[in-house]
Protein backbone atom coordinates (compact mmCIF):
# COMPACT_ATOMS: atom_id res chain seq x y z
CA UNK A 1 0.00 0.00 0.00
CA UNK A 2 2.77 2.39 0.96
CA UNK A 3 4.55 1.65 -2.28
CA UNK A 4 1.40 2.46 -4.24
CA UNK A 5 0.87 5.74 -2.43
CA UNK A 6 4.48 6.77 -3.04
CA UNK A 7 4.22 5.80 -6.67
CA UNK A 8 1.03 7.74 -7.21
CA UNK A 9 2.59 10.81 -5.67
CA UNK A 10 5.75 10.36 -7.66
CA UNK A 11 3.99 10.16 -10.98
CA UNK A 12 1.72 13.04 -10.10
CA UNK A 13 4.75 15.24 -9.52
CA UNK A 14 6.70 14.38 -12.62
CA UNK A 15 5.69 14.66 -16.20
CA UNK A 16 6.78 11.23 -17.32
CA UNK A 17 8.30 8.13 -15.78
CA UNK A 18 10.69 6.41 -18.18
CA UNK A 19 10.69 2.66 -18.06
CA UNK A 20 13.30 0.06 -18.71
CA UNK A 21 14.28 -3.37 -19.92
CA UNK A 22 12.29 -4.18 -22.97
CA UNK A 23 10.63 -0.83 -23.30
CA UNK A 24 7.81 -0.14 -25.68
CA UNK A 25 5.40 2.60 -26.56
CA UNK A 26 1.83 1.35 -26.46
CA UNK A 27 0.30 1.17 -29.93
CA UNK A 28 -3.41 1.23 -30.64
CA UNK A 29 -5.05 -1.36 -32.87
CA UNK A 30 -5.41 1.37 -35.48
CA UNK A 31 -1.71 2.28 -35.31
CA UNK A 32 -0.70 -1.36 -35.44
CA UNK A 33 -2.87 -1.81 -38.51
CA UNK A 34 -1.46 1.27 -40.21
CA UNK A 35 2.20 0.33 -39.81
CA UNK A 36 1.81 -3.40 -40.49
CA UNK A 37 2.03 -4.83 -43.98
CA UNK A 38 0.01 -7.89 -43.02
CA UNK A 39 -2.68 -8.65 -40.45
CA UNK A 40 -3.71 -12.31 -40.28
CA UNK A 41 -5.37 -14.84 -38.06
CA UNK A 42 -3.72 -18.23 -37.99
CA UNK A 43 -2.73 -21.32 -36.10
CA UNK A 44 0.87 -22.25 -35.29
CA UNK A 45 1.68 -25.53 -37.04
CA UNK A 46 5.45 -25.83 -36.71
CA UNK A 47 8.49 -23.99 -35.37
CA UNK A 48 12.25 -24.17 -35.46
CA UNK A 49 15.20 -22.20 -34.19
CA UNK A 50 18.07 -20.92 -36.23
CA UNK A 51 21.13 -18.75 -35.79
CA UNK A 52 21.38 -15.65 -37.92
CA UNK A 53 23.93 -15.59 -40.71
CA UNK A 54 26.72 -14.40 -38.42
CA UNK A 55 25.87 -16.94 -35.71
CA UNK A 56 25.28 -14.21 -33.15
CA UNK A 57 21.52 -14.17 -32.61
CA UNK A 58 19.06 -17.05 -32.15
CA UNK A 59 15.74 -16.65 -33.91
CA UNK A 60 12.66 -18.80 -33.51
CA UNK A 61 10.65 -19.25 -36.69
CA UNK A 62 7.00 -20.26 -36.43
CA UNK A 63 4.86 -21.29 -39.38
CA UNK A 64 1.21 -20.28 -39.20
CA UNK A 65 -1.59 -21.74 -41.22
CA UNK A 66 -3.52 -18.63 -42.23
CA UNK A 67 -7.21 -18.79 -41.41
CA UNK A 68 -8.15 -15.23 -42.26
CA UNK A 69 -6.37 -12.28 -43.83
CA UNK A 70 -7.41 -8.83 -42.66
CA UNK A 71 -4.71 -6.79 -44.37
CA UNK A 72 -2.22 -7.56 -47.12
CA UNK A 73 -1.87 -10.51 -49.45
CA UNK A 74 -1.03 -13.52 -47.34
CA UNK A 75 -0.34 -17.01 -48.64
CA UNK A 76 -1.86 -20.12 -47.10
CA UNK A 77 0.97 -20.08 -44.59
CA UNK A 78 3.22 -17.35 -43.20
CA UNK A 79 6.47 -17.74 -41.30
CA UNK A 80 7.03 -15.39 -38.38
CA UNK A 81 10.50 -14.78 -36.95
CA UNK A 82 11.12 -13.74 -33.34
CA UNK A 83 14.22 -13.04 -31.26
CA UNK A 84 15.21 -15.75 -28.81
CA UNK A 85 15.05 -19.50 -28.46
CA UNK A 86 17.19 -22.47 -27.53
CA UNK A 87 19.76 -23.95 -29.89
CA UNK A 88 23.09 -25.77 -29.50
CA UNK A 89 22.88 -25.64 -25.72
CA UNK A 90 22.32 -21.89 -25.61
CA UNK A 91 19.11 -20.23 -24.55
CA UNK A 92 18.58 -16.65 -25.64
CA UNK A 93 15.95 -14.55 -23.92
CA UNK A 94 14.55 -11.13 -24.64
CA UNK A 95 12.09 -9.79 -22.10
CA UNK A 96 8.60 -9.66 -23.47
CA UNK A 97 9.08 -11.88 -26.49
CA UNK A 98 6.70 -14.80 -26.20
CA UNK A 99 7.15 -17.82 -28.44
CA UNK A 100 4.09 -19.75 -29.60
CA UNK A 101 3.19 -23.31 -28.81
CA UNK A 102 2.10 -25.55 -31.67
CA UNK A 103 -1.66 -25.38 -32.02
CA UNK A 104 -2.04 -21.90 -30.57
CA UNK A 105 -4.15 -19.43 -32.50
CA UNK A 106 -3.06 -15.85 -32.90
CA UNK A 107 -4.07 -12.62 -34.56
CA UNK A 108 -0.83 -11.18 -35.86
CA UNK A 109 0.23 -7.71 -36.98
CA UNK A 110 3.27 -8.31 -39.15
CA UNK A 111 5.84 -6.43 -41.19
CA UNK A 112 9.04 -7.33 -43.05
CA UNK A 113 12.13 -7.50 -40.85
CA UNK A 114 15.76 -6.73 -41.56
CA UNK A 115 16.43 -10.26 -42.85
CA UNK A 116 14.78 -10.77 -46.21
CA UNK A 117 14.30 -14.52 -46.01
CA UNK A 118 10.58 -14.55 -46.65
CA UNK A 119 9.68 -14.40 -42.99
CA UNK A 120 7.82 -11.57 -41.29
CA UNK A 121 8.31 -10.08 -37.82
CA UNK A 122 5.75 -8.98 -35.26
CA UNK A 123 5.06 -5.25 -35.33
CA UNK A 124 6.10 -3.50 -32.15
CA UNK A 125 8.35 -6.34 -30.95
CA UNK A 126 5.50 -8.17 -29.21
CA UNK A 127 2.59 -5.76 -29.27
CA UNK A 128 1.27 -7.12 -32.55
CA UNK A 129 1.02 -10.65 -31.18
CA UNK A 130 -2.51 -11.32 -29.92
CA UNK A 131 -3.23 -14.82 -28.73
CA UNK A 132 -6.76 -16.01 -29.51
CA UNK A 133 -8.47 -18.01 -26.82
CA UNK A 134 -11.97 -18.94 -25.76
CA UNK A 135 -13.33 -16.52 -23.17
CA UNK A 136 -15.55 -17.36 -20.21
CA UNK A 137 -18.69 -16.57 -22.21
CA UNK A 138 -17.69 -18.87 -25.06
CA UNK A 139 -16.62 -16.08 -27.40
CA UNK A 140 -13.16 -15.84 -28.88
CA UNK A 141 -11.02 -13.27 -27.07
CA UNK A 142 -7.63 -11.84 -28.04
CA UNK A 143 -4.85 -10.61 -25.77
CA UNK A 144 -1.30 -9.46 -26.30
CA UNK A 145 -0.21 -9.53 -22.66
CA UNK A 146 3.48 -10.26 -22.46
CA UNK A 147 5.81 -10.64 -19.50
CA UNK A 148 8.37 -8.14 -18.38
CA UNK A 149 7.32 -5.28 -20.57
CA UNK A 150 6.93 -1.70 -19.54
CA UNK A 151 5.15 1.02 -21.41
CA UNK A 152 6.00 4.64 -21.93
CA UNK A 153 3.60 7.36 -22.91
CA UNK A 154 5.09 10.62 -24.03
CA UNK A 155 3.88 14.00 -22.89
CA UNK A 156 2.08 14.41 -19.63
CA UNK A 157 0.98 10.86 -19.11
CA UNK A 158 3.05 8.82 -16.66
CA UNK A 159 4.44 5.43 -17.41
CA UNK A 160 1.82 2.78 -17.24
CA UNK A 161 2.23 -0.93 -16.94
CA UNK A 162 2.06 -2.62 -20.29
CA UNK A 163 -0.35 -5.41 -19.59
CA UNK A 164 -1.35 -5.66 -23.20
CA UNK A 165 -4.82 -5.38 -24.62
CA UNK A 166 -7.62 -7.87 -24.35
CA UNK A 167 -10.92 -7.69 -26.26
CA UNK A 168 -13.38 -9.83 -28.14
CA UNK A 169 -12.01 -11.11 -31.43
CA UNK A 170 -15.06 -9.81 -33.26
CA UNK A 171 -14.48 -6.31 -31.90
CA UNK A 172 -10.83 -6.46 -32.86
CA UNK A 173 -11.66 -7.56 -36.40
CA UNK A 174 -14.10 -4.69 -36.76
CA UNK A 175 -11.54 -2.12 -35.66
CA UNK A 176 -8.95 -3.54 -38.04
CA UNK A 177 -11.36 -3.49 -40.98
CA UNK A 178 -12.25 0.14 -40.29
CA UNK A 179 -8.59 1.06 -40.04
CA UNK A 180 -7.81 -0.66 -43.33
CA UNK A 181 -10.59 1.25 -45.10
CA UNK A 182 -9.25 4.65 -44.04
CA UNK B 1 -12.85 -12.09 -6.82
CA UNK B 2 -13.62 -10.51 -3.49
CA UNK B 3 -10.45 -9.44 -1.68
CA UNK B 4 -9.67 -11.26 1.53
CA UNK B 5 -7.35 -10.63 4.41
CA UNK B 6 -4.33 -12.83 4.61
CA UNK B 7 -2.02 -13.92 7.34
CA UNK B 8 1.70 -13.23 7.39
CA UNK B 9 4.17 -15.40 9.20
CA UNK B 10 7.02 -13.72 11.10
CA UNK B 11 5.42 -10.30 11.30
CA UNK B 12 8.03 -8.13 13.03
CA UNK B 13 11.66 -8.89 13.27
CA UNK B 14 15.11 -7.58 14.02
CA UNK B 15 18.30 -8.24 12.19
CA UNK B 16 19.16 -11.79 11.28
CA UNK B 17 16.13 -13.42 12.85
CA UNK B 18 14.64 -16.16 10.75
CA UNK B 19 11.39 -16.77 12.52
CA UNK B 20 9.91 -19.53 10.45
CA UNK B 21 12.06 -22.10 8.74
CA UNK B 22 10.58 -22.70 5.35
CA UNK B 23 11.77 -23.11 1.81
CA UNK B 24 13.32 -19.73 1.08
CA UNK B 25 12.48 -17.26 -1.62
CA UNK B 26 14.69 -14.29 -2.42
CA UNK B 27 14.75 -10.66 -1.46
CA UNK B 28 14.71 -9.53 -5.07
CA UNK B 29 13.65 -10.90 -8.40
CA UNK B 30 16.50 -12.77 -10.01
CA UNK B 31 16.56 -14.24 -13.46
CA UNK B 32 16.57 -18.01 -13.30
CA UNK B 33 14.43 -21.09 -13.14
CA UNK B 34 12.19 -22.38 -10.38
CA UNK B 35 11.41 -26.04 -10.01
CA UNK B 36 9.88 -27.86 -7.08
CA UNK B 37 11.18 -26.03 -4.04
CA UNK B 38 14.36 -24.72 -5.61
CA UNK B 39 15.12 -21.58 -7.56
CA UNK B 40 18.34 -21.49 -9.53
CA UNK B 41 19.81 -18.04 -10.09
CA UNK B 42 21.34 -17.07 -13.39
CA UNK B 43 24.64 -15.27 -12.85
CA UNK B 44 27.96 -14.76 -14.57
CA UNK B 45 30.29 -17.58 -13.47
CA UNK B 46 33.29 -15.37 -14.28
CA UNK B 47 33.52 -11.57 -14.31
CA UNK B 48 32.48 -10.49 -17.79
CA UNK B 49 34.21 -7.96 -19.99
CA UNK B 50 32.12 -5.56 -22.02
CA UNK B 51 32.82 -3.52 -25.10
CA UNK B 52 31.09 -0.59 -26.67
CA UNK B 53 30.47 0.53 -30.20
CA UNK B 54 30.33 4.22 -29.36
CA UNK B 55 29.10 5.36 -32.74
CA UNK B 56 26.18 7.75 -32.50
CA UNK B 57 26.00 8.98 -36.06
CA UNK B 58 22.48 8.50 -37.34
CA UNK B 59 21.09 7.85 -33.86
CA UNK B 60 18.83 10.30 -32.07
CA UNK B 61 21.32 10.87 -29.25
CA UNK B 62 22.46 14.14 -27.71
CA UNK B 63 26.14 13.50 -27.16
CA UNK B 64 29.37 12.24 -28.66
CA UNK B 65 30.95 8.78 -28.72
CA UNK B 66 33.00 9.85 -25.72
CA UNK B 67 29.84 10.93 -23.92
CA UNK B 68 28.02 7.64 -24.39
CA UNK B 69 31.12 5.70 -23.37
CA UNK B 70 31.38 7.79 -20.24
CA UNK B 71 27.72 7.20 -19.42
CA UNK B 72 28.09 3.44 -19.72
CA UNK B 73 31.31 3.34 -17.69
CA UNK B 74 29.72 5.40 -14.94
CA UNK B 75 26.65 3.17 -14.93
CA UNK B 76 28.71 -0.01 -14.57
CA UNK B 77 30.77 1.69 -11.85
CA UNK B 78 27.60 2.43 -9.90
CA UNK B 79 26.93 -1.29 -9.50
CA UNK B 80 30.56 -2.23 -8.87
CA UNK B 81 30.82 0.38 -6.15
CA UNK B 82 27.86 -0.92 -4.18
CA UNK B 83 28.52 -2.10 -0.61
CA UNK B 84 28.64 -5.78 0.33
CA UNK B 85 29.10 -6.95 -3.23
CA UNK B 86 31.98 -8.04 -5.35
CA UNK B 87 30.49 -7.68 -8.79
CA UNK B 88 32.90 -6.95 -11.58
CA UNK B 89 32.59 -6.17 -15.27
CA UNK B 90 35.68 -5.02 -17.08
CA UNK B 91 35.62 -2.39 -19.77
CA UNK B 92 37.48 -3.90 -22.70
CA UNK B 93 37.38 -0.97 -25.06
CA UNK B 94 35.61 -0.27 -28.27
CA UNK B 95 34.16 -2.54 -30.89
CA UNK B 96 33.16 -2.00 -34.47
CA UNK B 97 30.41 -4.62 -34.27
CA UNK B 98 27.15 -3.51 -35.80
CA UNK B 99 24.91 -6.15 -34.27
CA UNK B 100 24.65 -8.44 -31.22
CA UNK B 101 27.68 -10.62 -30.57
CA UNK B 102 28.29 -13.96 -28.88
CA UNK B 103 32.02 -13.54 -28.40
CA UNK B 104 31.82 -10.15 -26.73
CA UNK B 105 29.30 -8.38 -24.55
CA UNK B 106 28.34 -5.40 -26.61
CA UNK B 107 26.71 -2.10 -25.81
CA UNK B 108 25.55 -0.41 -28.99
CA UNK B 109 23.52 2.60 -30.01
CA UNK B 110 23.43 2.18 -33.78
CA UNK B 111 23.25 -1.56 -34.18
CA UNK B 112 20.95 -3.57 -36.40
CA UNK B 113 20.13 -7.24 -36.47
CA UNK B 114 17.32 -7.09 -33.93
CA UNK B 115 14.58 -5.74 -36.17
CA UNK B 116 14.38 -2.33 -34.59
CA UNK B 117 11.99 0.04 -36.26
CA UNK B 118 10.23 3.26 -35.37
CA UNK B 119 7.45 1.32 -33.73
CA UNK B 120 7.99 2.17 -30.12
CA UNK B 121 10.76 -0.12 -28.88
CA UNK B 122 13.39 1.90 -26.99
CA UNK B 123 15.94 -0.71 -25.98
CA UNK B 124 16.37 -4.42 -25.50
CA UNK B 125 18.86 -6.61 -23.68
CA UNK B 126 19.55 -10.02 -25.17
CA UNK B 127 20.92 -12.49 -22.66
CA UNK B 128 22.32 -15.91 -23.49
CA UNK B 129 22.34 -18.72 -20.94
CA UNK B 130 24.07 -22.08 -21.01
CA UNK B 131 22.36 -25.34 -20.14
CA UNK B 132 23.00 -24.77 -16.45
CA UNK B 133 21.43 -21.35 -16.47
CA UNK B 134 24.69 -19.42 -16.28
CA UNK B 135 24.84 -16.16 -18.16
CA UNK B 136 27.38 -16.56 -20.93
CA UNK B 137 26.77 -13.46 -23.02
CA UNK B 138 24.71 -10.28 -23.03
CA UNK B 139 24.13 -7.42 -25.42
CA UNK B 140 22.51 -4.11 -24.57
CA UNK B 141 20.98 -2.54 -27.66
CA UNK B 142 19.54 0.97 -27.68
CA UNK B 143 17.11 1.75 -30.48
CA UNK B 144 18.85 4.50 -32.45
CA UNK B 145 15.61 5.90 -33.77
CA UNK B 146 12.88 5.09 -31.31
CA UNK B 147 9.63 6.95 -31.43
CA UNK B 148 6.56 7.21 -29.31
CA UNK B 149 4.84 4.94 -31.79
CA UNK B 150 1.93 5.12 -34.15
CA UNK B 151 1.81 6.90 -37.44
CA UNK B 152 2.35 10.35 -35.95
CA UNK B 153 4.61 9.48 -33.05
CA UNK B 154 7.31 11.79 -31.70
CA UNK B 155 10.98 10.80 -31.92
CA UNK B 156 12.71 9.86 -28.66
CA UNK B 157 16.17 11.25 -27.97
CA UNK B 158 18.68 9.88 -25.43
CA UNK B 159 20.48 12.64 -23.54
CA UNK B 160 23.92 12.14 -21.97
CA UNK B 161 24.34 15.01 -19.51
CA UNK B 162 23.06 18.30 -18.18
CA UNK B 163 24.38 20.22 -21.17
CA UNK B 164 23.79 17.45 -23.66
CA UNK B 165 20.19 18.11 -24.46
CA UNK B 166 20.28 19.34 -28.05
CA UNK B 167 18.83 16.46 -29.98
CA UNK B 168 19.56 15.67 -33.62
CA UNK B 169 15.87 15.33 -34.33
CA UNK B 170 13.54 18.21 -33.67
CA UNK B 171 10.50 17.81 -31.45
CA UNK B 172 12.08 14.90 -29.59
CA UNK B 173 10.94 13.50 -26.28
CA UNK B 174 14.07 13.35 -24.10
CA UNK B 175 15.20 10.31 -22.14
CA UNK B 176 18.27 10.26 -19.85
CA UNK B 177 20.61 7.56 -21.12
CA UNK B 178 22.31 6.97 -17.76
CA UNK B 179 19.02 6.22 -16.09
CA UNK B 180 18.20 3.55 -18.64
CA UNK B 181 21.78 2.26 -18.68
CA UNK B 182 21.99 1.76 -14.90
CA UNK B 183 18.78 -0.23 -14.97
CA UNK B 184 19.82 -2.26 -18.02
CA UNK B 185 23.12 -3.16 -16.40
CA UNK B 186 21.17 -4.61 -13.50
CA UNK B 187 19.64 -6.98 -16.03
CA UNK B 188 23.10 -7.57 -17.51
CA UNK B 189 24.20 -8.90 -14.11
CA UNK B 190 21.13 -11.17 -13.80
CA UNK B 191 18.51 -9.09 -12.03
CA UNK B 192 14.84 -8.97 -12.95
CA UNK B 193 12.56 -6.13 -11.94
CA UNK B 194 11.88 -5.11 -8.34
CA UNK B 195 8.53 -4.03 -6.96
CA UNK B 196 10.19 -1.50 -4.60
CA UNK B 197 9.26 1.92 -5.95
CA UNK B 198 12.61 3.65 -5.37
CA UNK B 199 14.79 0.78 -6.55
CA UNK B 200 16.75 1.26 -9.75
CA UNK B 201 15.31 -2.10 -10.82
CA UNK B 202 11.77 -0.82 -10.43
CA UNK B 203 10.30 -0.99 -13.93
CA UNK B 204 9.28 2.66 -13.91
CA UNK B 205 11.55 5.47 -12.83
CA UNK B 206 11.76 9.23 -12.70
CA UNK B 207 13.52 10.97 -15.56
CA UNK B 208 16.86 10.93 -13.75
CA UNK B 209 18.03 8.21 -11.35
CA UNK B 210 21.62 6.96 -11.24
CA UNK B 211 21.94 5.68 -7.66
CA UNK B 212 21.12 2.35 -6.06
CA UNK B 213 18.69 1.67 -3.26
CA UNK B 214 18.96 -0.69 -0.29
CA UNK B 215 16.84 -3.12 -2.31
CA UNK B 216 19.27 -3.04 -5.24
CA UNK B 217 22.20 -3.56 -2.87
CA UNK B 218 20.47 -6.55 -1.30
CA UNK B 219 19.92 -8.02 -4.74
CA UNK B 220 23.39 -7.59 -6.19
CA UNK B 221 25.14 -8.53 -2.96
CA UNK B 222 23.28 -11.81 -2.79
CA UNK B 223 24.15 -12.72 -6.37
CA UNK B 224 27.77 -11.59 -6.05
CA UNK B 225 28.56 -11.37 -2.33
CA UNK B 226 31.61 -9.66 -0.89
CA UNK B 227 33.31 -12.20 1.39
CA UNK B 228 34.14 -9.32 3.72
CA UNK B 229 31.02 -7.15 3.67
CA UNK B 230 31.34 -3.58 4.86
CA UNK B 231 27.96 -3.80 6.56
CA UNK B 232 26.94 -7.27 7.77
CA UNK B 233 23.33 -8.06 7.00
CA UNK B 234 20.66 -10.52 8.05
CA UNK B 235 17.36 -11.86 6.85
CA UNK B 236 13.67 -12.25 7.65
CA UNK B 237 11.68 -15.26 6.52
CA UNK B 238 8.10 -16.34 6.81
CA UNK B 239 5.04 -17.52 4.98
CA UNK B 240 2.02 -15.77 3.48
CA UNK B 241 -1.18 -17.76 3.60
CA UNK B 242 -4.79 -17.30 2.57
CA UNK B 243 -7.31 -19.69 4.10
CA UNK B 244 -4.38 -21.77 5.32
CA UNK B 245 -2.98 -22.12 1.82
CA UNK B 246 0.28 -20.54 0.68
CA UNK B 247 -0.02 -17.46 -1.54
CA UNK B 248 2.22 -17.47 -4.60
CA UNK B 249 3.81 -14.23 -5.80
CA UNK B 250 2.78 -11.95 -2.93
CA UNK B 251 5.04 -8.91 -2.65
CA UNK B 252 6.53 -8.90 0.85
CA UNK B 253 8.82 -6.09 1.92
CA UNK B 254 10.66 -5.05 5.08
CA UNK B 255 10.52 -1.32 5.80
CA UNK B 256 12.63 0.31 8.48
CA UNK B 257 10.67 2.21 11.12
CA UNK B 258 13.72 4.10 12.40
CA UNK B 259 15.90 6.89 11.10
CA UNK B 260 18.99 4.70 11.12
CA UNK B 261 21.06 4.65 7.97
CA UNK B 262 23.37 1.63 8.18
CA UNK B 263 24.80 2.32 4.72
CA UNK B 264 25.54 5.96 5.55
CA UNK B 265 29.19 5.38 4.70
CA UNK B 266 28.10 5.00 1.08
CA UNK B 267 26.81 8.39 0.07
CA UNK B 268 24.97 7.33 -3.04
CA UNK B 269 22.95 4.48 -1.53
CA UNK B 270 19.33 5.45 -0.86
CA UNK B 271 17.42 3.97 2.06
CA UNK B 272 14.37 2.03 0.87
CA UNK B 273 12.40 -1.04 1.85
CA UNK B 274 13.79 -4.38 0.71
CA UNK B 275 11.33 -6.73 -0.90
CA UNK B 276 10.66 -10.26 -2.08
CA UNK B 277 8.02 -12.29 -3.87
CA UNK B 278 6.75 -15.48 -2.28
CA UNK B 279 7.43 -18.98 -3.56
CA UNK B 280 4.60 -21.23 -4.77
CA UNK B 281 4.12 -22.49 -1.19
CA UNK B 282 3.79 -18.93 0.14
CA UNK B 283 7.18 -18.82 1.84
CA UNK B 284 9.57 -15.91 1.53
CA UNK B 285 13.05 -14.87 2.59
CA UNK B 286 14.10 -11.23 2.64
CA UNK B 287 17.88 -11.07 2.73
CA UNK B 288 20.45 -8.28 2.70
CA UNK B 289 18.85 -6.45 5.62
CA UNK B 290 21.28 -4.18 7.47
CA UNK B 291 20.93 -3.83 11.27
CA UNK B 292 17.65 -2.03 11.97
CA UNK B 293 14.05 -2.60 13.08
CA UNK B 294 11.53 -3.45 10.39
CA UNK B 295 7.83 -3.63 9.68
CA UNK B 296 6.98 -6.44 7.27
CA UNK B 297 4.16 -5.91 4.80
CA UNK B 298 2.55 -8.26 2.29
CA UNK B 299 0.65 -6.82 -0.64
CA UNK B 300 -0.72 -8.16 -3.92
CA UNK B 301 1.44 -7.51 -6.96
CA UNK B 302 -1.34 -5.57 -8.64
CA UNK B 303 0.22 -2.20 -9.29
CA UNK B 304 2.26 -0.23 -9.94
CA UNK B 305 4.23 -3.40 -10.69
CA UNK B 306 2.02 -6.14 -12.07
CA UNK B 307 2.50 -9.76 -12.96
CA UNK B 308 3.32 -8.96 -16.60
CA UNK B 309 6.26 -6.81 -15.47
CA UNK B 310 8.16 -9.73 -14.00
CA UNK B 311 8.95 -13.27 -15.06
CA UNK B 312 8.37 -14.82 -11.65
CA UNK B 313 5.25 -16.77 -12.66
CA UNK B 314 6.78 -17.96 -15.91
CA UNK B 315 9.95 -19.08 -14.19
CA UNK B 316 7.92 -21.14 -11.75
CA UNK B 317 5.62 -22.54 -14.40
CA UNK B 318 2.64 -20.83 -12.79
CA UNK B 319 -0.13 -19.12 -14.78
CA UNK B 320 0.14 -15.88 -12.76
CA UNK B 321 0.92 -14.48 -9.32
CA UNK B 322 -1.93 -14.48 -6.81
CA UNK B 323 -3.55 -11.11 -6.13
CA UNK B 324 -6.89 -11.99 -4.53
CA UNK B 325 -6.09 -10.49 -1.14
CA UNK B 326 -5.55 -7.12 0.49
CA UNK B 327 -2.47 -5.56 2.02
CA UNK B 328 -1.51 -6.61 5.55
CA UNK B 329 1.41 -5.54 7.70
CA UNK B 330 2.85 -6.30 11.13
Amino acid sequence: MKNKIIYSTLCALISACPSFATTVIPLSVESLTAISSHVVEGRAVSSWTQWNATHTVIFTYTKFQVQRTLKGEAAATVVVRQLGGTLDGTTEKVAGVRQWKIGERALLFLRPGEIRDGSLVVTGLMQGNFLIYRGPTGEDVVSNGAPNVSAYKAGTAPITTYSGSAMRLQEMEGRIQKAVQR
Amino acid sequence: MKPKWIAIGSPLALLAIALILVVPAYSYLPMGTGSGATFTDSTWPQPPAWVINPAVSGANISGTPADVTSVMQASFATWMGAPDTHVVATFAGTSTATGPQTTENLVCFTCGGVDFSQDGTLAITLINFDGSGNIINANIMFNPNASTGGTSGQPICFTTGDSKTICPTNNSVQEDMGTVATHEIGHFFGLDHSAIVDAIMFPFAPPFLHTLSYDDVAAISLLYPDPNPAVPTGSISGKVTLNNTGVFGAHVFADSNTSANPFSGFALIRKTPIGALTFPDGSYLITGLPPDTYVVTAEPLDGPVNDPNVSWALEWGQPAVQTNFTTRWH
